[in-house]
């Protein structure tokens, strides 16, 4: 059916797709556009809009009149027109079976529909029927409705089937990496609808083959390491092996070089990702990353002529930048940057200058020493004179975080000439800044002072009222300042200044006018007219502050009472309230019979409590918050280091930070307290937030712990115990073999995967727990292969130090994808008594030690029988494992052949330990009974207690 | 992540406005319209970043104070073409220059999609310019930059129409960017 609205033929199609086109659409927007005027655009829409409430109301309407309709609604909606009525035909439209209004029907709920809106709840179920429908399409329209307006009720209803989509194998790409980005959109709004036990699966696709399934999986990964940095660690590796992979072997899909670089996107996110974690340990991961930043580094040298190759290289330039000061351990690329940096600050082009002052601003913000910023101090203080406002705002925050004690007072002599011709949009912030500056890197009395008047006389309209406030607060904390500060404020307040330095002279006057009453030119009477010449031109406000400043003058110079009590008086009838009560009361404190009670209320102010610089607060509520984590703020290190500063930018919390001016002694506790009140209430939330990390803790479950051991760990590594190498696992798709070699307290491990299964395997994956990580120290050399063939096989070496006596044997897990995720978690035979070899001692020498060791508590002893009845144990089986546990046997020693006497010396890094053995078997009872003696008594439970299982299972345990 | 998507034209008409953080329609008109004007005011020589103004940023965020992210808008990156600007609206987190080659990149699609698209293409295909916008981000993130497959991905949703013929497009056309390497037609 034609549009009612007429006009249709006018505009014929070149196509005849077979989809109908909606000629009404058309001649409806060719309408719009040719409205000469504003009233006839109206008029039309008007029109069109009483059309369509009729044919709604009539009814009856088929699906391509409803799509029709609710098209030419939702352009209206575009150009502005408030559609209310047709939301609910339009949403209702997501339920047609053609794929063509149902798409309509989509678009519709998300311009017309929200989070919160009411009309959600009716469409859960119609979503939910498209999730799950086998139509791919179907799917990715489901998934981008729930991406755009899913909340709370949402995620409860449909993560899991969101999360379905993401790891199925049966999904395809397009899919796949959709859903990832919706369950991101769901875990924003409500994370606790990610479940703990996704992790290891939601990692495992970052090392999806199709790059757009691995971007945007990256994405989700970022969001939720955020706030469970420990879970999802696994993702740094990934991370790492991925961006060197792409940078550095080129393994970039065909289509995703974008401009000759490979996948800009990808390579921002992954370099990202690894700002979120501190810099790795590991030195083969560490390797990883430099080669890939200096290939980037490398690449970037070549300046392409191609505008937009040149901005893709940049683009991941700037953030390669970024992880380096990041990392802040690459001497060699930092000293690169530094210099890179110092070029990009000058460059001709706008982009460059914006962006490399801003790195610089990140680098004054972490590095050690700002000498390679300063050489450049000339350019950065031109670009505060740059013709793109951007780039001032740049200049300003650099010059900002770069200022330190030697420096300082010439920064902000820069500062505040540029203030004068500055624009008005940042004038606030510029003030801010200096004024912060000016207290921070205060070295004498009157230079605070001086710039902090100067600043406020220059800047007038654009000084917060935090900023003049501060100025006080610091004057009358610090005596040194008062005499000065007074006298330099006579001065403004004679001649003609603004508002603020009355504001300002009326208190300081008030309190410190009789430090100067002696020095010429600064006698009551003449600090009274100063002020009292102000007070016509004045706002309210500040002339309430001027009348008690004068009733603190009747205090302090009782010569000039007649003067004052003449104000007083002429106020007493003003129309203001505010200004007839004061002059009301202190006219009446003024003339009271005696002085006790002016005296009370006039005494001097105590000093102001200690407490956050308002100043800092008010800096930081101008730089926005975000759920990505910031790894730095603008401020330089100091600011950085602070975390309460820090996670002032973070959370706007308005944490405390303390005085950077000395504060009196003689403050008493109590007050403080009663007037922070503040501040309890940010401990407060403080302690909240313990809580909520210590239950992440609790129910964030470590499958490469050893309470996640897979079942028939125990068998390879009983085996590997008392062996260098062998099976350590097998089953029908997987078999791991270990090849190890000690040396000293150095332990090699090379772990050789197999695929057995008949299907590639994905995403191979191992991830080391040690539970002895203070006392083993572990190094990854290298990493296996992310896919492995059917029958083909990677390995991976990882070396173990002993550093000093441990007690637990690091686990790994080792995860894989075939179709669903397959995870394992085995122990791995790295025991104490690998790190010891076997001595050669005479029988005089033995016993020599074994009294020098003495008992308890350098000795332990056991007495134990097999495990079962049906065990047995002989002479040869005894021996051997004495001998795999790397004993030297010293036959000869005990009168009684049957005993055995063993001695071995233990090697640590921080020492060697002697270490001595008499084995008692009983054949007949089947019963042992084992005494060691070592030189630090750490060391023989633990040997006892792996030779106890051991030699308890008897002759049957040993395969 | 990404707030907001908007192309308006040199007039200063919205063609498509696209919002991934919830905002009354009162402040999104406003957003656009203050956008319009620090946008445009600004030289071609100028760099494509710009701070967004605090007084946006505040309006913008106390509209969802209950949520427990808050992506506060701080950036705005934007693209001028022959007729077009295309702006993204961030948050500080994002990379600016990936956001500059993302703009490259929706442009580039719509190209293909349209062949020689010019303004008049966006304004009678809204919907093939949002499912463009869909195959390239998802819930304010990206998720595709691929030219082809996002270009599959419109086409898999549906005939792109053409526009009407004698509608012409002159002076509307964003010029010969896009295919033709290396010519910029836009700031």
């Amino acid at each position: 059916m034609a549009s009612g609205t007429g006009g249709g033929g006018l505009f014929g199609r070149s196509n005849s797709g077979n989809v109908p086109t909606m000629r009404g659409l058309v001649s409806f927007i060719a309408d719009l556009r040719n409205a000469r005027a504003r009233e006839l655009e109206e008029k039309r829409i008007n029109k069109e809009l009483a059309n369509i409430r009729q044919k709604f109301r009539d009814g009856g309407l088929n699906g391509y009149q409803k799509k029709k309709y609710v098209c030419k609604l939702l352009y209206i909606y575009i150009l502005g027109w408030n559609v209310d009525f047709g939301h609910l035909e339009a949403v209702n439209l997501i339920s047609a079976t053609k794929y063509s209004e149902k798409q309509i029907g989509y678009l519709a709920v998300t311009l017309f529909l929200h989070e919160e809106h009411e009309l959600l709840h009716l469409v859960v179920n119609s979503i939910r029927k498209d999730l799950l429908d086998h139509n791919e399409l179907n799917n990715c329209l489901a998934l981008h409705a729930i991406a755009n307006v899913g909340g709370k009720e949402m995620g409860e209803a449909l993560s899991s089937d969101v999360h379905r989509l993401l790891i199925s194998p049966a999904s395809k790409a397009f899919v796949k990496k959709k859903a990832a980005l919706t369950l991101l959109r769901l875990y924003r709004k409500y994370p606790s609808i990610v479940q703990n036990e996704w992790a290891e699966r939601i990692i495992s696709l970052m090392d999806d083959p199709d790059m757009g399934v691995a971007l945007s999986v990256t994405s989700l990964v970022m969001a939720l390491v955020q706030d469970n940095q420990e879970q999802y660690k696994g993702s740094y590796v990934k991370a790492a092996n991925r961006l060197k992979r792409i940078v550095v072997d080129n393994e970039c899909a065909e289509g995703y070089y974008y401009y000759k670089v490979p996948c800009p996107w990808i390579q921002v996110k992954l370099i990202r990702l690894l700002q979120y974690y501190p810099p790795p340990e590991d030195s083969h991961i560490r390797k990883l990353i430099r080669e890939a930043l200096q290939k980037i580094m490398d690449s970037a040298l070549e300046m392409p002529k191609n505008v937009q190759q040149n901005n893709a290289q940049n683009a991941v330039l700037f953030e390669a930048i970024n992880l380096v000061i990041h990392l802040d351990t690459e001497q060699d690329l930092m000293v690169q940057i530094s210099t890179r940096l110092g070029k990009f600050i000058a460059s001709r082009e706008t982009n460059v200058r914006y962006l490399g002052l801003e790195a610089m601003t990140h680098l004054a913000a972490r590095a050690e020493t700002l000498d390679p910023i300063k050489k450049h101090q000339s350019i950065i203080i031109g670009s505060l004179k740059d013709r793109d406002i951007s780039v001032r705002r740049q200049g300003l925050d650099l010059l900002y975080s770069m200022c330190d004690p030697t420096n300082a007072q010439a920064v902000v002599q820069e500062l505040l000439r540029y203030l004068q011709s500055a624009d008005y949009a940042i004038r606030e912030e510029m003030v801010l800044k200096i004024a912060i500056l000016t207290e921070k890197y205060a070295t004498d009395v009157q230079w605070y002072v001086d710039i902090s008047l100067r600043l406020i006389a220059m800047a007038g309209d654009h000084v917060s009222d935090e900023v003049w406030q501060r100025v006080i607060q610091i004057v009358t904390n610090n005596e040194e300042l008062q005499i000065y500060a007074a006298q330099n404020i006579l001065q403004y307040v004679k001649s003609d200044c603004h508002e603020t330095l009355v504001k300002i002279g009326a208190y300081l006057l008030g309190e410190f006018g009789h430090l100067i009453a002696d020095t010429k030119g600064c006698s009551p009477i003449e600090q009274f007219l100063a002020l009292n010449a102000k007070m016509r031109g004045c706002s309210s406000s500040t002339r309430a502050i001027l009348l008690s400043s004068f009733v603190k003058f009747v205090n302090l110079f009782p010569e000039i009472k007649p003067q004052l009590l003449q104000v007083f008086r002429a106020y007493s009838h003003s129309l203001d309230s505010e200004l007839q009560q004061r002059a009301c009361e202190y006219l009446a404190l003024a003339t009271m019979p005696t002085d006790d009670l002016l005296r009370t209320v006039c005494d001097e102010m105590p000093p102001f409590p200690e407490r956050t610089s308002a100043l800092l607060s008010r800096l930081h509520q101008k730089h926005a918050t975000t759920s990505d984590k910031r790894t730095w703020v603008v401020g330089g290190k100091d600011a950085n280091a602070d975390p309460k500063e820090f996670s002032l930018v973070r959370s706007n919390t308005g944490l405390k930070r303390s005085f950077t001016e000395p504060v009196r002694k003689d403050r008493t506790p109590g007050a403080a307290n009663g007037t922070n009140g503040v501040n309890t209430l940010s401990s407060d939330l403080a302690g909240l937030d313990m809580n909520i990390d210590t239950n992440k803790v609790l129910k964030a479950p470590n499958l490469a712990s050893a309470a996640h051991l897979s079942p028939d760990w125990e068998i390879g590594y009983n085996r590997l115990l008392l062996r260098a190498e062998g099976v350590l696992y097998e089953d029908a798709q997987i078999q791991i073999g270990l090849r190890t070699e000690y040396r000293g307290q150095l332990g090699c491990l090379i772990f050789y995967f197999t695929n057995r299964s008949s299907f590639p395997m994905g995403s191979f994956t191992t991830t080391l727990d040690n539970r002895s990580a203070e006392q083993l120290k572990t190094d990854i050399k290298g990493l296996p292969d992310t896919t492995i063939a059917p029958d083909g096989q990677t390995q991976q070496t990882i070396m173990f130090e002993a550093k000093n006596v441990f007690a637990n044997p690091p686990t790994i897990r080792v995860s894989y994808l075939a179709g669903a995720l397959q995870g394992l978690t085995l122990q791995l035979p790295v025991y104490l008594h690998k790190y010891m070899d076997p001595a050669e001692l005479s029988a005089e020498d033995f016993f020599k030690r074994w009294k020098q060791i003495g008992g308890a508590p350098r000795e332990a002893q056991r007495i134990f029988g097999l495990r079962n009845k049906n065990y047995t144990m002989n002479m040869g089986f005894v021996r051997k494992v004495v001998q795999g546990f790397r004993w030297g046997i010293l036959d000869g020693v005990d009168p009684n052949a049957k005993n055995i006497v063993g001695a071995t010396v233990l090697h640590t890094t921080e020492g060697k330990f002697g270490c001595l053995l008499r084995l008692e078997p009983n054949f007949d009872t089947h019963m042992y009974r084992i005494t060691i003696r070592a030189t630090d008594e750490a060391v023989p439970p633990i040997l006892i207690k792996a030779m106890e299982e051991r030699l308890a299972q008897g002759v049957e345990g040993l395969s | 992540m990404i707030n907001a998507v908007l192309v308006f034209n040199n007039a200063g008409q919205p063609r498509l406005t696209k919002f991934y953080t919830q905002l009354e329609t009162s402040v999104q008109q406003r957003l656009i319209s203050e956008i319009f004007t620090l946008v445009s005011n600004r030289p071609n020589s100028a760099c494509n970043f710009l701070p967004l103004p605090p007084l946006l940023a505040n309006s913008s965020k106390s509209s969802t104070p209950t949520t427990p992210h808050n992506d506060t808008p701080s950036l705005v990156t934007y693209r001028h073409y022959a007729t077009l600007y295309f702006i993204i609206i961030s948050t500080s987190t994002e990379s600016p220059l990936a956001l500059l080659d993302l703009i490259q990149v929706f442009v580039q699609a719509l190209d293909g999609l349209f062949e020689n698209v010019c303004e008049l293409d966006l304004i009678f295909n809204f919907e093939t310019l949002h499912a463009t916008l869909g195959e390239l981000i998802v819930g304010g993130v990206v998720v595709e930059t691929q030219l082809d497959k996002v270009i599959e991905g419109v086409k898999a949703q549906g005939t792109v129409a053409k526009r009407p013929v004698n509608e012409g497009k002159s002076g509307m056309s964003f010029g010969g960017f896009g295919r033709g390497d290396g010519v910029w037609a836009g700031r």
